[in-house]
């Protein structure tokens, strides 16, 4: 298993995958630096980390991280739909349900590195603002690691697309038909909890309970993130075991 | 020559989705405001006096996005029919000349959008008349709110189809596509000169004629540097 970790390493490394994974400090930097809450909230007595993150994560977690988990997973699959990757690939020995499992397992890596240089953004846009108040560790980690857990089932959505379409444009249109609902949905009580696409902004959003692990209810977190996770995770595993290549 | 090489792109471009998604923007942007008003009409009616204005407000809140998108997918698209069966050489070893190919590719993607916002003037009426938002129908409003964030974003669709065309890897214009919305979802803020700003056709003189001539404009300008760019490099 190890070995194909590494293998799949290697593929990536050098095929700008740097640039893509820097995208997301990036967005967190012009989103922080561009939004001007302080002037309407000043007076209020919050902590102003607090403000920075309200006006990050929203943009960040609502688009972003759903849209750049479809090109992880596209440029993951990239090298075997290249005049023939996929025969040299599988002509190895190895199963095609551990290539899965290594490919996923590499994308929700990148996902995790991307939501920590995500977090230097955050910091980085409270020194350049000049901050002075305590930097809620607790809440931003929730917030960081809640929205990676979020990502879980839609990578492996995305990881399906990629692995049946030989583009990286019709993965990234599922993906789009998909997240851009998820604008309304985070406004209805309703339907918001139980979208899929709309739980990274939920588990990000830090004006939830604090009383979980993450800002969502367990029940939540298991029905939504699990189940779709086991649907989509299983559906492109069995979809791979089938596929003609 | 260019009539050729317009029907031979519209002919790759078949049964590959491309009609599919130049269907599917429109409806899904008027389907969201069917799900909008659907669950709280009467409270969406309260908001304004102009039922109308506020319809094609609502309806314009999403279309900035889903164009935005839609070019970095369809362009996307284009450039991947050529890409992945290394397709460009024999396309260039034809007599054709480089700059006829990669404007005829531009004219079918120009098509599709325009198509698109008919589409979206079309469903946007039939839906208002289904609300019965009341007399008169503000049809030049309506024109206005299909066709000009079209005509503004083509400085967007020149860029992506310049980018997707040059890398080999698809990977950079659907990251590009990606920051291209995020700014037209914080386009409030962002300043004047940003063209992904354009298609919400805000400005700080609040004439929305500006974007557009502004578009029509810098998008020449930035199809002219796309395919000068494209001339000059080596087919891979």
């Amino acid at each position: 298993m190890s070995a194909i970790l590494r293998a799949e390493w290697f593929k990536l490394h050098k095929s700008k995958m740097v640039p893509i994974i820097l995208a997301g400090p990036v967005i967190g930097l012009f989103i922080g630096l561009s939004a001007n809450l302080e002037d309407n909230m000043s007076g209020i007595p919050i902590n102003e980390w607090y403000i920075a993150l309200f006006s990050m994560n929203l943009t960040y977690a609502l688009l972003f991280l759903p849209l750049i988990t479809g090109v992880f997973a596209s440029l993951i699959c990239r090298y075997e739909h290249q005049s023939g990757g996929w025969k040299q690939l599988l002509a190895l020995p190895v199963t095609r349900g551990k290539v899965f499992i290594a490919k996923y397992v590499l994308i929700m890596l990148l996902v995790m590195a991307m939501q920590l240089l995500y977090l230097c953004s955050v910091f980085a846009v409270g020194l350049i603002k000049g901050y002075t108040d305590p930097f809620p560790m607790e809440i931003v980690w929730k917030s960081i690691m809640g929205g990676w857990v979020a990502t879980f089932p839609l990578v492996a959505l995305q990881l399906w697309m990629s692995i049946m379409f030989k583009s990286f444009a019709a993965p990234f249109a599922v993906n789009v038909v998909f997240t851009l609902p998820s604008i309304f949905a985070i406004n209805s009580e309703r339907i918001g909890p139980y979208y899929p696409w709309a739980q990274p902004f939920s588990m990000m959003y830090i004006g939830g309970s604090t009383d979980d692990v993450f800002f969502v209810p367990w029940e939540q977190l298991l029905t939504v993130v699990g189940g779709g996770f086991i649907l989509f995770f299983l559906g492109g595993y069995f979809y791979f075991q089938r596929k003609a290549i | 020559m260019m009539g050729k090489l317009l029907t031979a792109d519209f002919l790759k471009i078949k049964r590959k989705g491309l009609w599919f998604l130049t269907l599917l923007g429109p409806i899904g942007v008027v389907a969201l405001q069917m799900v909008n008003y659907g669950v709280r009409k009467d409270y969406l009616l309260q908001q304004s006096e102009d039922d109308w204005g506020y319809f094609l407000l609502n309806i314009h809140s999403f279309t900035p996005l889903a164009i935005v998108l839609g070019i970095a997918i369809l362009t996307s698209f284009m450039a991947s029919i050529e890409n992945e069966t290394n397709a460009w050489k024999q396309l260039i070893a034809l007599p054709v000349s480089k700059l006829s190919v990669y404007l005829s590719k531009f004219t079918v993607l120009a098509i599709l959008l325009f198509l698109s916002s008919t589409l979206l003037m079309i469903f946007t009426l039939s839906y208002g008349l289904f609300l019965n938002l009341g007399e008169p129908v503000p049809y030049l409003e309506l024109a206005k709110f299909s066709y000009f964030p079209a005509l503004a974003a083509l400085p967007i669709l020149a860029l992506q189809l310049w980018i997707a065309s040059v890398c080999h890897n698809q990977g950079i214009p659907i990251t590009v596509g990606i920051f291209g919305v995020i700014f037209a979802y914080s386009s409030y803020v962002l300043p004047d000169w940003m063209i992904w700003k354009w298609p919400s056709l805000m400005n700080q003189w609040d004439e929305p004629i500006i974007n557009v001539m502004l578009g029509v404009g810098i998008g020449i300008l930035l199809y002219i540097v796309g395919v000068i760019d494209f001339a000059r490099r080596d087919v891979k």
